[in-house]
Formats: C-alpha cells, sequence, structure tokens
C-alpha cells in the first residue's frame, strides 16, 4: 500500500507520460494531470479522441516529408504551385511559418532535423539522400534553404550547398535582417552586421 | 565608471539586497560564508554574466524559488545605465536573460556595458597552473572589450565539438570536417587577432607593472604563443597558418581522433629574465607576476574603453603580503571604483571610501 500522501499508481503513471514530452517536467506534468482529474471525464475522453485521431490520420508525406493526411500531400500535389522552386526546411512546423507570410508558392522539402555531429546527426539521420534524389529526378531551378541563421542551420545548409549546387539548380539562403519594429540602438552587434552585409539598393 | 546603486533578489544567500556603494575603494569585512564572495560574484555576474566560480548558473537562485535577479545602475562615460541578469529556474534547466534600461538585449550586446577586472584566490595559479587558465584570463578580458571576440569564441567552440565529434565518428565524414574546418578558421583568426593584439599592449604594461613592483632588478616578458604559427599579426596571415597548420596535422588529428590544431590550445609564454617562470621562478615571484599581469589586464580594458572598469578584489589581498598588497593597490593607480572583500581588516593604508560589514547577508556600513 502506498504511502499517505504518496501519488497512487495510475495518476504517477500518467504524470510519468506527459513529463516525457518536450518543455515539460514533473511539476508541470503532474498540474496538467491534476487539472484533468478534476474537469468532467468527457473533457478528456476529448483530448485523448484528439490525441488518437491525430496520430491515425496524419503521417508524413512520402515525397516532402510534410505532415499530411493524404499521400502525397496536398503541397506536393496543388498544380499552383511552382515544382520549380524548393524551399528546404528543417522541421516540419517551419513550413507552417513559411506559408503564413503568403509569399512562397513552390514546393517543400523538410529535413526532419539539422546536421550536428555532436548530438548524433548526421545526413544520413536526416531526408538529404531523399532531396538529392527529388532535385536530380525533377527540373529544380531554385533551391532555398530556409534554416535558421545558428551554428547547425548554417553549417547544414553549406552542406546541402555542396551537394546540390553540381546539380545545376541555383541555391539560394534566406536573407539576415532586422526584426521589423525592433530598435537599432538595441539589436545586437551580429544581426547588425548580417543586416548590413545583406542590404540592399532602394 | 561607478556602480551607484546595486539591487539583488533572491541570489545565493541574499534574499533582498540594496547597496549604494561609494566612489573609490568599499571594503567589505565578514567572516567566512556570510555573503562576501557571493556579493563579488553577483557584481561580476551583473558586468559578464558569468560566475567567476565556474558555478552553474542553478547554483546561483536561492535554494526553493524560481527567478534570481541582479540589478544595477551604472554611471558610465556614455551616460546613466540600468542594467540587469536574471537567472530563471525551471524543471528544464536555467535560463539567462538580460536588460539594458529596460530592453531586453542578447548577451553578446549587453556585455560589456559593465566592464569589470576580477581577482580571485584562484587567480594566483595564472603563472603555475594549466594553459585553460591562461587563455581564460585572456577570454574574460577580451569577451568584454570586443562583441566579436565573444561571438567567435562561442562560433569556435561549437564547430571544435562538431569536428571532435566528426572525428569520433565510426566513418569520418570528409564534407563535415571541411565546414567545420572552415567555420573554425574563420572565427578562430578572430579569436588569434584579437589575442595578439591583446598581448602586444598587455605585455608592455605587465613589464612596466612588474618593474616597479621588483624595483627594476628583474624584467617580465609575455608573449602570446599561438598554436598555429603565422607570419604576420594580419586576418590574411592568420587564416593561412591555421590552413597550414590544420593541413599538416589533418592525419594526426584523423588518428588520435581528437581536434589538435587551432587556439583552444594557445597559452602565454611568461619569461623573467629569458627564463620560464613556472619552472625556474620561486614563488615569490611568480605571485608578483601575477600582480603585474592583473594590473597590466585593468590598464589595457581602461585605455581601451577610455573608461575605468569596476576592481573586484575577492579575498585575495589578505593572501599576499602587506607590502603586495599596497604594490598591487598603488600599481591599479587610478581606479574610480572597487569592491573589495577580506575576513579581517586588511593591514597597512588602503584608505576605503566605505568600510561595510557583511553578517548573514546583511550589509551596514560602518559609521565613519
Ligand atoms: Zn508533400
Amino acid at each position: 500500500m502506498p504511502a499517505p500522501g504518496s501519488i497512487v499508481g495510475p495518476v504517477a503513471a500518467l504524470i510519468n507520460e506527459f513529463s516525457k514530452l518536450p518543455t515539460i517536467g514533473p511539476k508541470t506534468a503532474a498540474r496538467l494531470v491534476f487539472y484533468l482529474l478534476n474537469r468532467p471525464r468527457h473533457e478528456s475522453q476529448m483530448l485523448a479522441d484528439a490525441i488518437m485521431e491525430a496520430k491515425d490520420r496524419v503521417r508524413f508525406c512520402s515525397i516532402c516529408f510534410a505532415l499530411t493526411e493524404a499521400d502525397p500531400c496536398t503541397l506536393c500535389t496543388d498544380e499552383q504551385r511552382d515544382p520549380a522552386m524548393l524551399c528546404v526546411v528543417a522541421e516540419a512546423k517551419d513550413i507552417f511559418a513559411i506559408e503564413r507570410t503568403g509569399a512562397f508558392r513552390g514546393r517543400y522539402h523538410v529535413l526532419g532535423g539539422l546536421i550536428s555531429p555532436m548530438d548524433g546527426v548526421g545526413p544520413a539521420e536526416l531526408h538529404v539522400k531523399e532531396l538529392v534524389e527529388r532535385v536530380g529526378s525533377t527540373a529544380t531551378a531554385e533551391i532555398l534553404i530556409a534554416t535558421n541563421p545558428n551554428a547547425e542551420g548554417e553549417a547544414t545548409a553549406l552542406y546541402l550547398a555542396r551537394l546540390l549546387q553540381p546539380l545545376g539548380s541555383l541555391v539560394t539562403r534566406l536573407a539576415y535582417g532586422l526584426p521589423i519594429g525592433g530598435d537599432l540602438d538595441y539589436a545586437d552587434e551580429t544581426t547588425l552586421a548580417r543586416a548590413l552585409e545583406g542590404r540592399r539598393s532602394m | 565608471m561607478i556602480l551607484a546603486h546595486l539591487a539583488l533578489s533572491n541570489v545565493r544567500n541574499y534574499h533582498t539586497l540594496d547597496l549604494d556603494p561609494e566612489p573609490g575603494l568599499n571594503l567589505f569585512i565578514g567572516a567566512n560564508a556570510q555573503g562576501k564572495s557571493n556579493l563579488l560574484e553577483a557584481l561580476s555576474m551583473l558586468g559578464t554574466g558569468k560566475s567567476f566560480r565556474a558555478a552553474r548558473d542553478r547554483e546561483i537562485v536561492r535554494e526553493g524559488v524560481e527567478l534570481a535577479v541582479m540589478r544595477g545602475s551604472a554611471v558610465t562615460r556614455s551616460g546613466n545605465v540600468e542594467l540587469a541578469c536574471s537567472i530563471a529556474q525551471t524543471e528544464r534547466g536555467s535560463r539567462k536573460t538580460y536588460t539594458l534600461n529596460g530592453h531586453a538585449v542578447r548577451y553578446a550586446r549587453y556585455l560589456g556595458t559593465l566592464r569589470v577586472v576580477t581577482f580571485v584566490p584562484s587567480d594566483l595559479q595564472l603563472v603555475t597552473g594549466p594553459p585553460s587558465l591562461r587563455r581564460g584570463f585572456l577570454n574574460a578580458a577580451l569577451a568584454q572589450d570586443r562583441s566579436d571576440y565573444y561571438r567567435a569564441l562561442a562560433q569556435y567552440r561549437t564547430a571544435l565539438a562538431q569536428k571532435n565529434a566528426v572525428l569520433r565518428a565510426e566513418s569520418v565524414d570528409a564534407e563535415l570536417l571541411e565546414i567545420y574546418e572552415e567555420q573554425l578558421i574563420e572565427s578562430g583568426t578572430t579569436i588569434v587577432l584579437a589575442r595578439d593584439h591583446f598581448v602586444r599592449e598587455l605585455a608592455v604594461e605587465a613589464a612596466r607593472a612588474h618593474g616597479r613592483f621588483a624595483a627594476e632588478r628583474e624584467r617580465l616578458d609575455v608573449a602570446y604563443a599561438a598554436n598555429a604559427p603565422y607570419e604576420a599579426p594580419t586576418g590574411d596571415a592568420v587564416a593561412a597558418g591555421l590552413r597550414a597548420a590544420l593541413r599538416a596535422q589533418a592525419r594526426t588529428e584523423r588518428v588520435r581522433r581528437i581536434a589538435l590544431v587551432g587556439p583552444h590550445r594557445d597559452d602565454l609564454v611568461l619569461q623573467l629574465d629569458a627564463r620560464p617562470l613556472a619552472a625556474f621562478g620561486s614563488q615569490g615571484q611568480q605571485r608578483t607576476a601575477v600582480l603585474a599581469l592583473k594590473v597590466a589586464e585593468y590598464a589595457v580594458m581602461e585605455r581601451r574603453a577610455d573608461e575605468a572598469p569596476l576592481l573586484l578584489l575577492d579575498d585575495v589581498l589578505s593572501e599576499l603580503d602587506a607590502e603586495r598588497a599596497r604594490a598591487f593597490l598603488a600599481g591599479v593607480g587610478a581606479f574610480e571604483q572597487a569592491f573589495v572583500t577580506s575576513a579581517l581588516p586588511i593591514a597597512g593604508p588602503l584608505h576605503p571610501a566605505r568600510t561595510w560589514n557583511i553578517r548573514a547577508a546583511r550589509i551596514e556600513a560602518v559609521a565613519c
């Protein structure tokens, strides 16, 4: 029998499951669990159903590795999109960010991460081979590498550029700039220096 | 510059602290474990975002709370600045944030606003300790002096860790190795050039200070020993030197599976009358050289910023004999503000602007 005041079996198990999620530690997990236990049964049922529904119906597109219900995904089958423009992103969620801008009308390729040997992630762990095959088999005018402007994003972009340039497509990289509405005075020098390098005539 | 006000909240053993230090020398007297080192650590963190005790950030946050804040009002040459460094403790680790005049800024922008020169007992190993201590000495000064140095150092460390991981892999990816080596050359060149220029200035000041301490009987030579030699202190020559050294050591690095070339293996050469100080100097000579190096660091920092940094001396004057302690303070000369801790009242004429007692994380001015 558990000691008085200690957390009993199913509750401990649920807390344990929640704390496996990213950014959720044991304290937050406990808070979520006690919240759910205090709410009506149907709310928990809806949460459980939504998780299973998403899990059963959503998969990775076999062409671009975006999250999708239909395979290939609508981004890959949409005739309005320019198949000669390819945007390479690290994660499926990055597609949402670029799509929100409405400024890109080409196709995507999700790498599934960034190259970082010290974290055990090399090119073989990512969808790099599939990218090269894709570029080799479809006429691609431009490949836009939209990885983050951090060390891993830079190294990944350089690696892909070396791999893709010999295939004859134009390889481009997102420009660096100042945040809109930001204050020049408080921008750090890295950001400012990169923005200066990427200046353009007007 | 002058720190006119310091406020701490949940930092180490301080629940809250509000302190209005004086310009000039502030002497803090207290028994051990009352909060002397914690105070100087907090001052150092307010300036550099880092603890000189190499403590983990979560150790700074007072036990049982989630947020530690260090706040200061500084009077600098370019105006008054409100600065704050906060450490938030979450289940997933700790997170530091910085603000200048209420604006959140990145670390690279924050660093160098409130410049500090710290001198703690472990610095007395600067001559005899491992090369990493001397690289740390250069890094601490240069990171505050130039934000591109700090940035290059951070990039260099990441690229180095990646290169080592590539070298340790079962089959070495030559393409990736080349990418990380290009990054190492780029950031490494910035680091080497900055160190070269800094040590040239440091050497002049250190020889001058040492001459005064040793009554001109002995000569201290300080030189920069870059791991990869170069023909001239220019960007192109340094990059070429790094590239050549990487090529020359490529096979050895592959066999030993570790990166052997670059500024992570730099050192300082310290000689007294042309003899290696660590091997041939007496303990007294080695200590005198450390004092000369710290005085030189202060002088170069002051000249480069055209402004006196804060001087933080944690329990170090009592480690020195009275004559050296006096010589050190005289060597630093016209500091604008200093924070000095000691367990005992210090012998000799220190002329503190104010003496404070520290007891159980409470600081009270001693009536003049
Ligand atoms: Zn798709």
